[in-house]
C-alpha cells in the first residue's frame, strides 16, 4: 500500500474485508491525523445514508432490548475521568498519591475494555470492538488484552494538571500480578518540541528504570506500553526529558500512578 | 458495580461539537446520560435511533428475522458501550450507525451468510437506494437533500458507495461486480464519500 490514505473511503464503508489490509490501514490511522479526521468525516456522511433507510422496527424489539439491558453490565469509560489532578511529587517520595483513582474491573468487563482501549487508540472514530474483532488482534495487542482480561486486573488513573507539558492528558495503568505485566495507556498528550520527549518510568524499591519513550501522534494518543510488573513495582511515572530520553528522570513527573493501590 | 460517570476530557466542547449537538437534537446529551445507566434516557434514545438501526441492518442483510436479532445486539451494545463514546470524535448518530453497519457487515460476511452470496449478487441488479424507503422516513427534507447529493455523484462513485454501504460488499467485490480495477473502486469510494460529506455539510 504505497498510498494508504486512498483506503479511507473503503474503511469508512466497512468495505475492507481483508484483515491484513484493514490492520495496515488502522496502523496508518494511528499515526496519520489527516486520515483519522477524514475517516471521521466520511463516517458521518455514511451514517446519513443509513438514516435514509430507516424503517419501523418490529413491535417486539423494544421490549426485548429493554429486557436485555437490564441484564447487561455497562462498560466503564476507556480512560478514567481526569478528576482532581495529581500534583507532581518527588519520584522516590513516600507520599501516597491520593489522587490516583482506583477501581476494579470484573473479568468480562475488563476483556471488553481491552478491546475498547485498542480501538480507541487505533480507530479514533468509535471506541468499540466486537468479540470477533478481538480475535484478529496482533501478538502485541494480545499481550495487552491478556493483561486487561486477567481476573486480577486492576487499574489506576490520573491526569496531568497545571499549564505545562501534557496538561489535560490522562494516563491509566492496568496491572495484573498473575500476568506479571502492567499496561500503560494515555491520551491527550500534547506534542512536544523536537528537543524534548515524554519518558515512562517503572518505579520499584530497588530503583527507577526507563520503560520507554512515549511518542504521541497528532491527536495525543500513544500505543499501549507493556511493562514488566514483577519485583514489586510501586509506581509508574511520566516525565519530560531531553530528546532521546534519560537514564534516570531529570525532571519532576507530570503524571504518577500508584500501582500498588490499583 | 454500578454504571460509571462518563468521562469528559478537558478540551472537549469545541465549536464543531456544539454544531453537531444542535443538529442532532440532543442525541449526544442522551448518550451521556445513557452512559450513567439512565434507563429513561436509553428509552428516549431507542425511539430516536431504533428505526434507523433496524432499517440499515435490514438493508444490508435483507432478512427480517436475522436483522431483528442483529439490530437488538446493536442497541444493547449502545447501552453497554455508551461510556466509550467520545463526543469530540463523532456525532452520537454516526457512532450508533457505525456500530450498526459494522455488525451487519460482520454478519453478512460470516460463513453462514457466505452461502447466500450468489443469491445476494442476483438481487443486486435492480435495487437503487430509496426504492424501498419512500414510505418510511419522516424527515423528508433531509431525505430529499440526501437524494440530491447522491444524484450529484458520478455513476461509478454512487455505485461504489452504495454497493459497499447498503449491500455490505467489500471493495474487491465491488470491483468484480462493476468490472473496474481495484484502485479505481478505492478511489471512487473515497471521492464519492468526500463529495457526499461536502454536499451534506457534514462539518468535519
Ligand atoms: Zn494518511
Amino acid at each position: 500500500m504505497s498510498e494508504p490514505h486512498t483506503l479511507a473511503g473503503a474503511y469508512a464503508l466497512d468495505a475492507i474485508d481483508d484483515d491484513l489490509d484493514r490492520r495496515r490501514f488502522e496502523e496508518h490511522l494511528a499515526v496519520c491525523e489527516e486520515c483519522a479526521q477524514e475517516v471521521a468525516g466520511l463516517a458521518e456522511a455514511a451514517a446519513r445514508l443509513g438514516q435514509a433507510v430507516a424503517v419501523e422496527p418490529p413491535p417486539g424489539m423494544r421490549a426485548a432490548v429493554m429486557a436485555e439491558i437490564g441484564r447487561v453490565r455497562q462498560l466503564p469509560p476507556a480512560v478514567a475521568a481526569p478528576g482532581p489532578a495529581p500534583r507532581p511529587a518527588p519520584i522516590r517520595g513516600r507520599r501516597r498519591d491520593t489522587t490516583a483513582r482506583t477501581r476494579r474491573w470484573p473479568r468480562v468487563a475488563a476483556g471488553l475494555a481491552a478491546v475498547g482501549v485498542a480501538a480507541s487508540l487505533v480507530l479514533g472514530v468509535i471506541a468499540v470492538r466486537t468479540q470477533d474483532e478481538l480475535e484478529r488482534l496482533r501478538a502485541g495487542d494480545r499481550q495487552v488484552a491478556a493483561v486487561l482480561a486477567a481476573p486480577d486486573a486492576r487499574t489506576a488513573s490520573g491526569s496531568v494538571s497545571g499549564t505545562g507539558a501534557g496538561r489535560g492528558a490522562t494516563g491509566t495503568v492496568v496491572v495484573s500480578p498473575s500476568q506479571g505485566r502492567l499496561v500503560f495507556v494515555s491520551s491527550g498528550l500534547s506534542t512536544l518540541p523536537p528537543s524534548r520527549t515524554y519518558q515512562l518510568w517503572r518505579i520499584a524499591p530497588d530503583g527507577v528504570e526507563s520503560a520507554g519513550l512515549l511518542r504521541p501522534d497528532g491527536s495525543g494518543h500513544v500505543p499501549p506500553v507493556i511493562v514488566d510488573a514483577r519485583g514489586g513495582v510501586e509506581k509508574v511515572g511520566v516525565t519530560v526529558e531531553p530528546a532521546g530520553g534519560s537514564r534516570q528522570p531529570t525532571t519532576q513527573p507530570i503524571l504518577l500512578l500508584d500501582v500498588q493501590t490499583a | 458495580m454500578g454504571p460509571r460517570r462518563p468521562t469528559v476530557r478537558p478540551g472537549d466542547g469545541g465549536p464543531s461539537e456544539h454544531r453537531e449537538q444542535a443538529a442532532d437534537g440532543g442525541l449526544e446529551g442522551l448518550l451521556v446520560r445513557v452512559a450513567r445507566g439512565d434507563h429513561a434516557a436509553f428509552e428516549q434514545m431507542y425511539d430516536l435511533v431504533a428505526g434507523q438501526v433496524y432499517g440499515l441492518v435490514l438493508r444490508v442483510l435483507r432478512d427480517p428475522a436475522q436483522s431483528e436479532e442483529v439490530a437488538q445486539d446493536v442497541l444493547v451494545e449502545v447501552w453497554r458501550s455508551a461510556a466509550r463514546y467520545e463526543p469530540g470524535r463523532a456525532s452520537a448518530r454516526a457512532w450508533v450507525m457505525t456500530i450498526a453497519h459494522r455488525r451487519a457487515v460482520d454478519r453478512v460476511r460470516s460463513a453462514q451468510a457466505a452461502v447466500n452470496r450468489e443469491d445476494r449478487a442476483a438481487r443486486l441488479d435492480v435495487r437503487r437506494p430509496f426504492d424501498e424507503v419512500s414510505d418510511s422516513v419522516e424527515k423528508s427534507l433531509e431525505l430529499e437533500r440526501l437524494r440530491r447529493c447522491l444524484n450529484a455523484l458520478t455513476e461509478l462513485q454512487r455505485e461504489s458507495v452504495t454497493f459497499a454501504y447498503y449491500d455490505g460488499y467489500s471493495y474487491r467485490e465491488v470491483a468484480e461486480l462493476l468490472k473496474v480495477p481495484l484502485a479505481t473502486v478505492k478511489t471512487r469510494m473515497r471521492d464519492g464519500l468526500i463529495r457526499m460529506r461536502d454536499c451534506l455539510g457534514v462539518d468535519r
